[in-house]
């Protein structure tokens, strides 16, 4: 630790000696500022906007018609579904590969990572393969009257699909770096597995639990190419919202369109800064992981 | 009481641990020594259940204990990283142990702090019980991971290298403090280590282990002075390697010989001589029965000083005199001196242990050892360990 406290030069983290030239510091940041802005806060501003461009009455009058409604309870259904099983099973897989060695271990790795590699268009046209009328099951599906495309069941497996890893990818890394002695000392006093489990291993990632939990939650509401394929679009059965505010553009109706993305623009900002409020609070915990063990 | 049977464990196609067999007694401290990849960790791990034999039995206190898992065997262990829950207060990770039990046996909460509070003032940190692990030193960490063994009041304790991951100051304290605490508790231990010095000072039996296999087992004072085999003459402690013959039941070492009665039955052998630099005599060039010699170097510590010395024909060794003779003979540099082995172990070439040679001393020698002979176990052949041994001085 340094115990002097310089004041640095502008726009630099180094004594003006290490730094880059003055005007090579300011185009830089002035280059990302500028990118920033455009890509990024400019259309994030008109989100809002647009929503707003007729009024705050009109706005909510959008978000009051039954379909931007029906939308609405598909997708909180469908995150609350797909999250708990991503959850459990994202646990289950990083408790797999991280505190255990075995042969295939490198493929399940390269497995959970699929549905991040695979275009979401195609993660929705598996399913139709697999469960659409001219499907594999399909036949069989029929004949028990059983429909998953182009109905709510298909829209959660896609979901489930392309959410897989989040959960997984956040716990696999803390999970190896923390080994598997709190385990085996857990054990050596008697703790049977579920006790290891819920006492030891989710306390020790409990932080990070809860980040995958957030990052699965928002691409759950905000997934737009796997559910468009498997949905069929019927008003207010099958659209999220995603696919309503993409419905509501098409047909020129800008304001409900936007209305419905300003939701999903909000539960975007909510999770940013839920995330940052996590990562400050990873950093100073003196209980928390990252501190030494 | 512990039984080890016949365990071998194999790592893929790396053998760990190959056919060892010891008994551990009630109330025993016993240190598991040998360098790293020597299978004594694996063998620690084997006891508590952490891992599993590929044959052979595991006995805790008469029962059967190779199929029971970890958490059946009640058996206190401490890893060298503490391995300390990271989101619990030091008080909560001692109680844990019995925090967890079914709700039958498991004491009233009041109980259980009053427990976890009397352990933490046993291990000497009863002000600490409400910081977290991290707000702790290594040797606190430490303290705690052995109260917390202790918690659940365990029929034995295993500690994998205790000591292994703090500064040298701390680990002399902490050993000699583990120590007196087991005199106190009276608990049968088995500890891991790579360190001689704190297997010797803490251990009341060491067992000394290389490539998976047990090379001797012996109080302290016997495995030191009496090694069973090269490789525990050399990991015990700084040695020279003296290249001799065997002759008309005499040793030859660098022109001078040495009556060795026991070496009835060899004739013309070559062995090799191990004498500690302690065991080495500096007298003035010249003196009777001595090598002639040179010194190279010369090392002030305190009270002793360390010699580099060129023995013509036996290359160069390393002698520990006291200041006394140092001064006396006035040995500085280049000086010219003559050298006595005095205490030698001889193992021939087939890697027997001969007899332990003593000559005549002169002054204030320590009282003779019996001679050891080896157990039944052949050492490796004699080119081997000549040239590890070269190798390692240079």
């Amino acid at each position: 630790m340094a115990t002097r406290i310089e004041r640095l030069p502008l726009l630099s983290a180094r004594p003006a000696e290490l730094s880059e030239p003055l005007w090579a510091r300011v185009v830089v940041t002035a280059l990302a500022i500028v990118v920033l802005t455009l890509v990024i806060l400019v259309p994030l501003v008109s989100v809002f906007s647009e929503a707003l461009a007729k009024g705050i009455g009109a706005y909510l009058e959008a978000l009051g018609d039954p379909d931007s409604l029906a939308a609405m309870r598909l997708t909180a259904l469908t995150a609350s579904i797909a999250v708990p099983i991503n959850l459990a099973f994202g646990i289950a897989a990083s408790w797999t590969i991280a505190k255990f060695r075995f042969p295939g271990r490198s493929v399940l790795v390269s497995l959970i990572d699929l549905p991040f590699a695979v275009s979401p268009v195609i993660s929705g046209l598996i399913y139709v393969l697999m469960f659409g009328a001219q499907g594999w099951l399909g036949p069989l599906l029929a004949e028990y009257d059983i429909k998953i495309i182009f109905a709510v069941p298909g829209i959660i497996l896609a979901t489930i699909f392309v959410t897989f890893p989040f959960i997984a990818r956040e716990l696999i890394p803390i999970m190896e770096a923390q080994g598997t002695s709190d385990e085996e000392a857990a054990m050596m006093l008697g703790a049977g597995f579920w006790q290891v489990l819920f006492r030891v291993t989710m306390p020790n990632v409990g932080l990070s639990l809860l980040y995958g939990v957030l990052l699965c939650n928002a691409r759950a509401m905000g997934e737009f190419g796997a559910v468009s394929v498997v949905s069929g679009h019927i008003r207010g059965l099958t659209n999220t919202m995603p696919l309503q505010a993409e419905i509501f553009y098409n047909e020129y109706n800008f304001v409900a369109a936007f209305s419905v993305a300003s939701l999903l623009a909000l539960l975007a900002l909510v999770t940013l800064v839920a995330k940052s409020v996590i990562e400050w609070r990873r950093k100073r915990a003196p209980s928390g992981e990252g501190g030494a063990g | 009481m512990i039984g080890i049977e016949h365990v071998s464990k194999t790592f893929g196609r790396f053998p760990a641990i190959n056919d060892v067999s010891l008994d551990i007694a009630e109330g025993e401290l016993v240190a598991l020594l040998g360098p790293s990849g020597s299978g004594k960790t694996t063998l620690l791990r084997i006891i508590a259940g952490l891992e599993h034999a590929d044959q052979g039995r595991i006995v805790l206190d008469g029962v059967d204990a190779t199929n029971m898992g970890a958490r059946e065997r009640h058996v206190g262990f401490v890893f060298q990283h503490y391995g300390l829950f990271r989101h619990m207060t030091v008080l909560a990770n001692v109680s844990f142990g019995l925090d967890i039990r079914p709700r039958r046996s498991r004491p009233s909460r009041a109980d259980r702090t009053k427990r976890a509070r009397e352990l933490l003032d046993l291990v000497q940190i009863g002000n600490l019980g409400d910081r977290y692990p991290s707000q702790l030193s290594g040797g606190q960490r430490q303290r705690v991971a052995l109260a917390r063994a202790l918690a659940i009041e365990p029929r034995i304790l295993l500690l994998d290298e205790p000591f292994g991951a703090l500064d040298a100051k701390v680990r002399k304290e902490l050993r000699r403090w583990l120590r007196e605490l087991h005199d106190t508790l009276k608990i049968t231990g088995v500890f891991v280590t790579h360190d001689q010095e704190e297997a010797l000072e803490v251990a009341d039996r060491v067992v000394v282990m290389n490539q998976g296999a047990i090379e001797q087992v012996g109080t302290p004072t016997e495995v030191y002075d009496a090694p069973g085999t090269p490789f525990v003459f050399e990991f015990m402690g700084h040695v020279n390697s003296l290249p001799c013959t065997v002759h008309n039941r005499e040793i030859t070492v660098g022109g001078i010989r040495f009556a060795a009665p026991e070496y009835q039955e060899v004739e013309d052998d070559f062995a090799v001589a191990f004498v500690r630099p302690h065991a080495l005599e500096v007298v003035a060039p010249g003196t009777d029965g001595s090598l002639a010699a040179t010194v190279l170097h010369e090392l002030v510590l305190g009270p002793t000083v360390r010699l580099d010395i060129r023995v013509e024909k036996l290359g160069v060794l390393e002698a520990e005199i006291s200041r006394i003779v140092h001064d006396e003979l006035r040995i500085k540099r280049g000086s010219r001196i003559g050298i006595i082995p005095r205490h030698m172990q001889t193992f021939l070439s087939g890697g027997n242990a001969g007899p332990s040679v003593r000559m005549e001393e002169r002054r204030d020698a320590p009282p003779p050892t019996p001679p050891q002979m080896p157990k039944g176990r052949t050492g490796r052949p004699l080119s081997e360990i000549m040239r590890r041994l070269s190798g390692r001085r240079d």
